[in-house]
């Protein structure tokens, strides 16, 4: 309804009920947290919060587990591949807001329509390519195919429309080449797009789970995500360290979240607003 | 690009005298896409076509050469699938699934909403606190909530008991094939109501304020100003989470992977068949457990041609609308 001024009783209600949503909301992630600090014996017991907290189970997954080798390759994925997806999709992005060419509405239609292709179908015969090209078990083959974010390319493209083209004509009278205005005056003036697609697509790579199940099935290159999966499945009943790896490898994204969350949530909802 | 295959200096002599401020222009801005239009041509474009390929071919399952050995078996994998009582069922569940997750996306998103559109100091912080599950990996979550949900022990079990029920004590919530899907989707709309949360605020905030105050001038009730004047006006809102949610019903694998593998086993009719057995599920199946890839192939075509009739559905049907 109407933003107004409201009641104490109002507001009273309101904040009870704003509480027991978030309570319900982050209760996974509280539950998380603190079986994580519980002794293994613990994961049960009739007390909520750990009568003795222990960083034993960070100490195990970290060591014993393999989770600190997972978590450098997570970020090695991770970072890398959010690298090149942001600068590839600012470059295609930069040419839809700002130049005319050959095919140009014809291309954007058709990359529109590839979103609508669901990502399931995508899963076996990207995998057979990773296959023909003998990049099953590399870095490259986890990185690579997901190169190119449609998604990414549309926000950028948004974005930069909005950039005044005289500023690119001044520039071009002032001897500018293609490269340095591109260079000079739309990456400055991009920076908050860049860096909210930056981090959406770390975040997409952070948490991409499938595509790393399936082309690195050697336990040196397990993201966290994908040893987190093979730990379940081969120790179900150690509970206390699949949340002390659950911890692990949700915080990344949390932290980034926490202080970047306005990125986050307007970069994420900025393409669907604009019907 | 066509002078590419002439010799190059001559090649290169054409290109120089006919090189307009057009030709230039289009030169630069293929330079620029090159890098995005290769990987999308490699990646997300020749997949499509190849798992066409794969579809109408079989993969011995002996072999793990997924280009030499294949065999052409013609429509063979599509007239499988639509015997396939397994195909089906899992049809079935995707809907049961998107039948279950897009009102109740939609009442919470809204719900959190309404809530979040006051001005109460603090009210950011739940905004933030709603969003976050959004951008955490749904297999972590999928793996917190199957603890949650654990039989005898989990805590949810045990807060039941603690109010005298018993019911899922024997097997958790996951284990019993009546509740398993409806645990699910609990577990996804609390992860992801924060989107649909944003996007119903910046809706509901852009709604004049003067809509409000001539309906309460009029007397209406608040509930009457909610289903009038708000529910209307952010209709599209709501024509797009039921687009994206069908969608992602179509697309739902991590969060069964993670809490229930397809499972709990349900009899039908003297078959086994799983609660949670979504069309995403076995397309996976069958291509990493079963080595089946052509069958899979075949699968996410007919993925494909659902999602695409959705589509179309939803664009005649929203169309309409505006």
């Amino acid at each position: 309804m109407s933003v107004r001024r409201t009641s104490v009783a109002r507001s009273t209600a309101l904040y009870f009920g704003l509480t027991v949503a978030a309570v319900v909301v982050l209760f996974p992630f509280f539950w998380m947290v603190v079986t994580a600090f519980k002794e293994p014996g613990q994961a049960f017991s009739s007390e909520i919060l750990p009568s003795q907290p222990t960083l034993e189970n960070f100490r195990r997954v970290l060591s014993d587990f393999g989770f600190g080798r997972y978590f450098a390759n997570s970020v090695i994925v991770a970072t890398t591949a959010a690298l090149f997806a942001t600068m590839f999709a600012t470059f295609a992005g930069y040419v839809f807001a700002k130049k005319q060419f050959f095919m140009k509405e014809r291309l954007f239609t058709f990359l529109l329509i590839s979103l609508m292709i669901p990502g399931m179908m995508y899963v076996v015969p990207q995998f057979a390519i990773i296959n023909k090209l003998g990049w099953m078990n590399t870095y490259r083959a986890m990185i690579i195919p997901h190169l190119a974010n449609v998604f990414g390319l549309f926000l950028m493209r948004q974005y930069m429309m909005t950039i005044p083209n005289e500023l690119i004509d001044a520039a071009r009278i002032d001897g500018a080449g293609e490269w340095q205005i591109f260079r000079k005056v739309m990456i400055p003036l991009s920076i908050p797009i860049i860096a909210t697609l930056f981090l959406l697509t770390f975040q997409f790579h952070w948490n991409n789970f499938l595509w790393q199940l399936i082309v690195a099935n050697v336990e040196r290159l397990y993201t966290v995500p994908v040893g987190l999966a093979m730990f379940k499945s081969a120790h179900e009943e150690l509970y206390t360290l699949k949340m002390a790896g659950s911890c692990i490898s949700v915080l990344p994204i949390a932290v980034l979240f926490f202080f970047a969350q306005r990125y986050f949530i307007e970069g994420m909802t900025m393409g669907a607003v604009k019907e | 690009m066509r002078s590419r295959d002439t010799g190059g200096g001559e090649a290169r002599r054409i290109w120089s005298r006919t090189l307009t401020s057009r030709g230039r222009e289009n030169l630069t801005a293929y330079a620029f896409l090159a890098p995005f239009l290769i990987i999308f041509a490699v990646f997300l474009v020749y997949p499509v076509v190849y798992s066409l390929y794969l579809a109408l071919h079989q993969v011995p399952s002996d072999s793990f050469d997924v280009f030499g050995g294949l065999q052409f078996v013609g429509l063979r994998n599509f007239a499988k699938l639509f015997t396939d009582v397994k195909f089906w069922w899992s049809v079935l569940m995707t809907l049961y699934y998107a039948a279950l997750i897009i009102p109740s996306g939609i009442a919470v998103s809204l719900a959190l909403a309404l809530l979040l559109n006051n001005r109460l100091r603090g009210v950011a912080i739940y905004r933030s606190a709603f969003f976050m599950p959004y951008v955490l990996d749904m297999l972590v979550i999928g793996i917190v909530w199957t603890l949650i949900y654990s039989p005898h022990i989990g805590i949810l079990v045990r807060l039941f008991e603690s109010v005298g029920i018993t019911a899922f004590s024997e097997k958790g919530f996951l284990g019993m094939s009546s509740i398993a899907m409806p645990s699910v989707v609990f577990a996804n709309v609390l992860k992801g109501a924060g989107f649909g949360m944003i996007l119903y605020l910046s809706a509901i905030q852009n709604i004049p304020r003067s809509l409000y105050e001539a309906a309460e001038i009029d007397g209406a009730t608040s509930w009457r100003r909610f289903t009038a004047i708000t529910l209307p006006l952010v209709k599209p809102i709501t024509f797009f989470m039921v687009v994206i949610g069908t969608i992602g019903a179509l697309n739902a694998f991590v969060e069964v992977y993670a809490m229930t593998s397809g499972g709990p086993s349900v009899d039908v009719g003297g078959r086994a068949l799983g609660a949670t057995w979504v069309t995403g599920y076995y397309v996976f199946d069958a291509f990493y457990n079963q080595w089946r890839l052509g069958y899979a192939s075949a699968m996410s075509y007919v993925l494909l041609a659902l999602t695409m009739i959705v589509t179309v559905v939803n664009r005649r049907f929203l169309g309409e609308k505006d």
